[in-house]
């Protein structure tokens, strides 16, 4: 090649024509990928670790994304844009994505009829403000009444979970959702709330326990029960106060001096225990390991230490109860302690627990999952996540749009009304646009197994006829309205699609050229050229 | 161009959708299958060699599960499936996966007719539900006072196991374990950490016995200098070393010439002399020691027991009473467990009892013997699986009969159901019904009875009304199993339908393998 002498021996260019038809083919193909887990009757898929060969059965766009292995930039770009939708709104992750990949579909027939790239741009971008015009418009906002928006919340978390495993289930919990996000909503965040899987029992069993749930079990002799419990939360060592130098070591002369340092270590240990209850507390949780001797100390002094909680197990039980985590104990009035009404054990299924009731944080609950097996709990968790973010979200924002593909036709009908008034080629793209819009809802039909095209058709002639809640009704397979059927969606959820799968997909198209630099040769001093 | 080329790997590697659905069937099927031959009474054995070379022999489904190294993806589901069981109910391990490749075999039937997956799954979730409805109507309502019935059930589920011909013996110990333990606070659930089953070697499995107090499979140290009996024992428990003095950190005695070794292993003496002395002065006479050995209690008449587990600790607490001490100075007569009525003994069996412990008490042991390991493994596996059916009825306080029964009324059922039903639910609700009989068909087929002429006459025998009737496998025939007491938990055959058809649902879902990092 002629650029060899510009860059790295193994440094790779694809330039013009090769370049964008390589983006295409990798984006389309992640589009294509995760397309058919889109809708309420999308399929799952199995990902299969090739390193140890353990599974994850999911839906979720992201989940799927996250984990696949590609090397096209185009598919890398694809990728981040999903987990991007993951991280602002939770869920929608698979729509954008396959929005994104239509969109480029159809611009790689705008191409073949050799429209320049730019004015492709530039026709999306009005499509895509007079789609987000319309969609704004056709938005409603409950949030002032309060019993309408309680019956908006359900009926978004019933559309988010009726695309996920739950959705047998979807009524339960969207109730289990709706109620944790409700103690949340002054100000919470979604740390508040926590997922606790525990296998056995089915998914019905599942139920919204108020307070926090600690997996792990109280030391011997001490009590089961605490009321009114002042709680430290503390990451130290309760073994041995060790010197941490490694090799260090003491000289001695006789055993009676060996026997000397054994009962000064212990008076050490006697002294950190007597400091840390000096504190007036009666719940110690540590993060490492307490040994017998100081855990003995702890029941004579009728505390209640818990032992090796996990690291996120500490970090939310101390934001939850208030507690700082400490790790010295010489000023006990400088220590925040925390607070519980009520420390207890609990049976879940086969398993002890702990549960600390009466925070201070008192929106804080948890939300205990059981299943089948780890791959349900697993999924039903992801599942789960992604209703309880979208909720929050909502109950932050407020407005909702219609599911069911009526919004994605709303939009194109709005693009297409629009794209008549524009004179040039941009017009093309804006139809182009317009079609990709409304290639969403017939992929929902197709995954439904009914006929696409007809369908969509349907919902088209319905709203044209001026029924903005016109949708496709997937369990009878025909349109239907989207009001009386619940099927309703966060519009910041909608708006967040469609603003970013437009974005990436212009990003895309705006590139000409690839250029790979040379692995790990940091001395490949040529920027794009 | 080599994006091209890795995105065109990437199709390479991607299954077509009816391609990998069939796949997954098939790989599910293959894991049921294998287990199949060891449902029911008649059921055989498996033997499993494991990855370092010891040998297994045994009958539980979940545990031929657990050891099966599986790859494909869906045959691992079930491997969790049979888990789930064991957690939800114990029991019906192997009932749960082979009723899961049955629906499957079912389910290749119907994706073959061109019925659309979530159809399937959508029709087989309202048929387990209906399900469970029939299961409920024709169960019989359990008393825990009335024991024959719950040792009724606990022999049906060590009926398909080695050591059924001394289920007489095992069955009432294991409901009287459960109910011993039955905690009046929490009426509904048992916690099973509560009993210990302890395994030792020699004797026979009809040796087995319940003690209130505890077991250990071990020889108290040093019995030929010291006591074997001991009649009102103080029991200490300690979790400190007795031995010469350690320290956590690293520490050396440097000796220089030869007197001061004489020095340092006398001064060691009588350190451990000490701590004896000490020890002897709280009033103690038996010891369980978490840790290393104690040489010279025997001569103080101390009887010790060494190397208790960790995890042990508090259930050896619970039961004695007594509070573990961790640090010699603390060992005061206070923190004993000491009651005039305790007893500790030691017979040639190399066990150590401790009975007599103050009541109540919390906590029971289950001693199992066996002539050898691989018997003495089963029967624990045995008896686990009999003390999660009593807490099986526990939980869920009703009965149903064995034998295929349940199944082929809910069959029964769920086809008449079905033909009140029109388009894919009718059809498939039919292939869920079918699905079931695979119970009594696998039953009648390993016992080496005509399947079909039992399953047909099985089916006969329901629509006339007896919802009772299965198969009884010891005369090979077909009679009303209400009379014969054949009698199992609801909650293992509604846990079972339950697993089941969730796992199937799950597998029909999946349209694609993925490869990921």
């Amino acid at each position: 090649m002629a650029d060899s002498a510009v860059f790295a021996s193994n440094a790779e260019v694809n330039k013009g024509e090769h370049a964008r038809m390589s983006s295409f083919i990798g984006a389309i193909a992640i589009a294509d990928l995760v397309k058919t887990t889109l809708g309420p009757k999308g399929m799952d898929k199995i990902l299969q670790s090739v390193n140890d060969g353990s599974i994850t059965v999911t839906n979720d766009g992201a989940t799927i994304l996250k984990s696949v292995v590609v090397d096209n930039p185009a598919a890398k770009v694809l990728i981040d844009i999903a987990k991007t939708q993951d991280d602002e709104v939770g869920d929608g992750t698979t729509s954008v994505t396959v929005l994104c990949g239509e969109l480029l579909r159809e611009a790689e027939k705008l191409l073949a009829q050799k429209i320049h790239p730019m004015t492709v741009v530039d026709g999306w971008r009005l499509a895509s403000s007079e789609a987000r015009k319309a969609l704004e418009a056709s938005a409603l906002d409950h949030s002032a009444d309060e019993a309408a928006f309680r019956e908006d919340l359900l009926s978004i978390a019933r559309t988010t979970l009726s695309s996920k495993l739950l959705t047998h289930e979807k009524d339960y919990f969207a109730k289990l959702a709706v109620d944790a996000v409700m103690r949340v909503r002054d100000g919470g965040s979604l740390d508040a709330i926590q997922v606790l899987k525990m296998a056995g029992g089915s998914l019905k069993d599942s139920y919204l326990e108020s307070g926090f749930i600690l997996n792990k079990k109280i030391g011997v002799g001490q009590p089961h029960r605490v009321e009114g419990a002042k709680i430290m939360v503390a990451n130290t060592a309760m073994d041995t106060d060790k010197i941490k130098i490694f090799g260090s070591k003491v000289r001695v002369d006789s055993l009676d001096k060996v026997a000397a340092i054994e009962h000064a270590e212990r008076e050490k240990m006697r002294a950190k225990v007597q400091s840390i209850v000096d504190h007036g507390i009666t719940v110690f949780i540590n993060r490492q390991l307490i040994y017998n001797f100081a855990e003995e100390l702890f029941a004579d002094a009728g505390v209640m230490a818990i032992e090796h909680a996990d690291f996120e197990g500490v970090e939310r039980l101390a934001s939850v109860t208030g507690a700082e985590i400490v790790s010295t104990f010489d000023h006990p009035e400088g220590t925040t302690l925390g607070t519980a009404d009520l420390v207890e054990e609990i049976i879940i299924g086969e398993q002890r627990m702990l549960r600390f009731s009466g925070v201070k944080v008192g929106h804080a609950c948890t939300i205990v999952l059981r299943g089948a097996s780890s791959h349900v709990l697993e999924e039903a968790e992801r599942s789960l996540h992604d209703a309880l973010a979208v909720l929050l979200e909502t109950v932050k924002t407020g407005p909702i749009v219609f599911g069911g593909g009526a919004s994605e036709v709303l939009m194109a009908a709005a693009v297409d009304e629009a794209a008549k008034t524009v004179a040039g080629k941009k017009q093309l793209a804006m139809e182009a646009f317009a079609r990709a819009l409304r290639t969403l809802p017939g992929i929902v039909a197709d995954n439904a197994g009914f006929d696409s095209a007809d369908l969509v058709a349907q919902v088209r002639a319905a709203q044209a006829a001026g029924n903005i809640r016109a949708g496709i009704d997937v369990l009878t397979g025909a349109a239907g309205d989207m009001k009386e059927l619940g099927i309703v969606e966060a519009l910041k959820l909608k708006r967040a699609v469609l603003l970013s799968a437009s974005e990436a997909a212009e990003m895309v198209i705006r590139c000409d050229d690839i250029v790979k630099a040379a692995p790990r040769a940091p001395e490949n001093p040529h920027p794009h050229m | 161009m080599r994006a091209e080329a890795a995105s065109n790997e990437r199709f390479a590697d991607k299954q077509k959708e009816g391609d990998v659905r069939s796949k997954n069937i098939v790989a599910a099927k293959a894991v049921a299958d294998a287990i199949r031959t060891s449902l029911g009474p008649k059921g055989m054995d498996k033997m499993i060699e494991t990855k370092d070379g010891e040998v297994l022999i045994t009958n539980d489904g979940a545990t031929i599960m657990s050891h099966m190294q599986v790859f494909h993806p869906t045959a691992r589901m079930l491997v969790e499936l049979s888990k789930a069981q064991d957690i939800e109910a114990g029991d019906g391990t192997t009932s749960v996966v082979v009723l899961c490749g049955s629906m499957l075999n079912q389910c290749q039937k119907l994706l073959s007719k061109g019925i659309h997956p979530t159809h399937i799954t959508e029709a087989f979730q309202s048929a387990a539900t209906k399900a469970e409805e029939v299961l409920d109507s024709v169960a019989i309502p359990v008393d825990l006072e009335d024991r024959p019935s719950l040792v009724q059930a606990a022999t049906t589920s060590l009926a398909s196991k080695v050591i059924s011909a001394h289920s007489d013996v095992l069955a009432p110990l294991a409901v009287d374990a459960v109910l011993r333990v039955l905690d009046p606070a929490m009426p509904d659930n048992v916690d099973l950490d509560n009993i210990k089953v302890v395994k030792a070697l020699g004797g026979t499995v009809e040796e087995a016995e319940l003690i209130e107090g505890l077991v250990f499979p071990k020889r108290a140290s040093h019995v030929a200098s010291g006591p074997t009996r001991i009649a009102g024992a103080k029991i200490g428990l300690i979790q400190f070393c007795l031995s010469a003095p350690k320290t956590d950190m690293e520490n050396t005695v440097v000796v220089s010439e030869y007197s001061a070794m004489d020095r340092v292993l006398d001064s060691e003496r009588k350190h451990i002399l000490k701590l004896c002395k000490a020890i002897k002065a709280s009033g103690c006479n038996v010891l369980l020691v978490q840790k290393s050995i104690l040489r010279d209690a025997a001569k103080m008449k101390i009887m010790v027991v060494t190397n208790v587990e960790r995890d042990d600790i508090e259930f050896v607490s619970k039961t004695v009473g007594a509070r573990p001490v961790a640090h010699i100075d603390h060992l005061t007569p206070r923190r004993l467990a000491s009651a005039p009525r305790e007893e500790v003994s030691t017979t040639r069996k190399r066990i150590v009892k401790i009975t007599g412990v103050p009541k109540p008490c919390p906590t029971v042991c289950l001693l199992v013997r066996g002539s050898n390991k691989l018997v003495l493994d089963e029967a624990e596996r045995s008896m686990h699986d009999a003390l999660c059916v009593v807490r099986a009825i526990v939980k869920k306080r009703a009965l149903i009969v064995g034998g295929g029964a349940p199944e082929t009324e809910v069959a029964l059922k769920l086809t008449e159901w079905a033909n009140t039903l029109t388009g894919m639910s009718s059809v498939c609700t039919r292939a869920f019904a079918e699905a079931l009989e695979v119970i009594p068909y696998t039953l009648a087929e390993n016992a080496g009875l005509y399947p079909i002429h039992i399953v047909t006459e099985l089916r006969k025998r329901h629509a006339e009304g007896c919802s009772t009737a299965g198969i009884n496998v010891r005369s090979g025939c077909i009679s009303d199993l209400l009379k014969e007491d054949v009698r199992q938990p609801l909650l293992v055959s509604t846990s079972a339908i339950a697993l089941a058809t969730e796992t199937v649902r799950m597998i029909l879902k999946v349209d694609d393998i993925v490869p990921v990092r």
